[in-house]
């Protein structure tokens, strides 16, 4: 208990939470949600073309983290892992991945590989690779090890046993977890672009810089809708995988 | 070299417990013995050592290959065809790339179908095992070892999750196995009974040690 109260007061310190300062900005806050109505959708085609983008980035990078994962969760999946040795390393290295926001990656790639959404879909890859090998190292750990048991007193190498058996096994909570880590990705990035990394958020911060906040609600209500979209269809197709 | 399986100053130890200790038998090809004894008493473990899933000491030979092995709970993946699971009985002899892409060589698929027809299953080869019965699925359990084309066939409690029906079955189905294809079966039961019925000889362990009986 103290030490609870001890540790809210150590982050108030850090934060400086400031009511003043918060009443003093309302007014602010009001006129700009004033001024939001009605939102402006002129240029609509190119507001959906950005969405668009959002949507490609986060789905070949989704597809490019699956590639990545999956080596990494065969090596970090304890029934499978073919090389011991290997396998501390590997959950390392998904940790790593994982640990590291797609946000701060696509960073690094816009330094690397210049503006636009390229930048962002090896951001969201990079970061989900980490996420996917995890949720499907643990996939593999919890399948019963029955029947990879059988594959291997049958003669049957581990590399065989993974493809042969546990792969098919364990094909439903695999494509579930790829469709949890994309729709994850639809709503990360959406702020893609406030990096420069392309997508919604490119022209989201353009307006915010310009203090037009009609446009801003705009493209608020349009990520809403993109991201209620992709749930809503993930949702769906998970509930047919079960 | 000797046929049948022959097993010989066994030892096992499980945690640093001693669970077998100096095991010897013999089963001749065509046989069918009979491995009784309380639970715990090791009869799980003698059968998994001697398909080399357990690390021991001692001598197993099992006809110059590797024994087979069938398990309580058949251990299919229940998501896999039938035919798919009795497959996985050829993957020893098999590279990674064919079975893993599912292009299994056309000799195996073959052979695959007709070690269902030998079990009762014919025609039941693209079913899921998971929408098999108990019985059914114990005998895809059963094809998937003669796929492996071993000399020595060993049964973990082949019958205990059976209906009485299917578990008679089932032991016949092991019994006319070893006259008709000169397999060594080794199965442990624990109903003395079907032990009687079904088995040419009785073996009896306890205390880490197997006794005729």
């Amino acid at each position: 208990m103290l030490a609870l109260a001890a540790l809210y007061a150590a982050c108030i310190a850090v934060v400086q939470p400031d009511l003043p300062r918060l009443w003093a900005g309302l007014p602010r806050l009001a006129r700009w949600l004033a001024g939001a109505f009605p939102p402006d959708f002129s240029g609509l085609p190119d507001l959906l073309r950005r969405a668009a983008e959002t949507v490609a980035i986060a789905t070949l990078g989704t597809s490019l983290a699956a590639l990545l994962a999956l080596p990494l969760a065969l090596l970090a999946a304890r029934p499978v892992a073919p090389l011991p040795l290997l396998y501390h390393p590997a959950r390392a290295l998904l940790d790593a991945l994982r640990g590291i926001d797609g946000f701060v990656f696509a960073l690094i790639f816009v330094a690397a590989v210049g503006l636009g959404p390229f930048a962002g879909m090896l951001g969201v890859a990079l970061h989900s690779a980490g996420s996917i090998a995890k949720l499907w190292s643990e996939a593999l750990e919890t399948a019963d090890p029955a029947p990879l048991e059988a594959a291997l007193s049958a003669g049957g190498s581990r590399a065989q046993a993974a493809a042969v058996v546990l792969l098919p096994e364990t094909l439903p909570q695999i494509l579930s977890a790829l469709l949890y880590v994309w729709e994850f990705n639809i709503r990360a990035s959406t702020v893609l672009g406030l990096v420069g990394a392309g997508g919604l958020g490119q022209e989201l911060k353009n307006a915010v810089d310009l203090l037009d906040f009609a446009r801003v609600l705009a493209i608020l209500l349009i990520i809403i809708a993109l991201v209620l979209a992709a749930d809503r269809l993930s949702a769906a197709l998970r509930r047919r995988l079960a | 070299m000797p046929r049948g399986l022959v097993v010989a100053g066994l030892d096992l130890a499980l945690g640093g417990r001693p669970v077998l200790r100096g095991v010897g038998l013999a089963v001749a090809p065509g046989e069918v013995v009979a491995l009784e004894g309380p639970s715990g008493a090791g009869k799980t473990s003698l059968l998994r050592a001697a398909a080399g899933l357990l690390p021991h000491r001692g001598t197993i030979r099992a006809g110059g290959g590797r024994p087979a092995l069938v398990f309580q709970q058949h251990a299919l993946a229940g998501r896999l065809s039938a035919r798919d699971n009795v497959l996985v009985g050829a993957l020893g002899r098999l590279g990674f790339w064919r079975p893993a892409l599912g292009l299994w060589p056309a000799a195996e698929r073959a052979a695959a179908e007709a070690c269902l027809a030998r079990v009762g299953l014919a025609g039941l080869g693209p079913r899921r095992a998971a929408h098999l019965s108990g019985g059914q699925r114990q005998r895809v359990a059963i094809a998937r070892a003669l796929l492996q084309r071993a000399q020595v066939l060993l049964a973990d409690e082949p019958v205990a999750s059976l209906d009485p029906q299917n578990a008679e079955a089932i032991l016949a189905l092991l019994r006319a196995l070893a006259r008709e294809e000169g397999l060594a079966i080794l199965v442990s039961l624990h109903q003395p009974e079907l032990a009687r019925r079904f088995a040419d000889r009785r073996l009896r362990i306890e205390e880490g040690q197997v006794w005729e009986g």
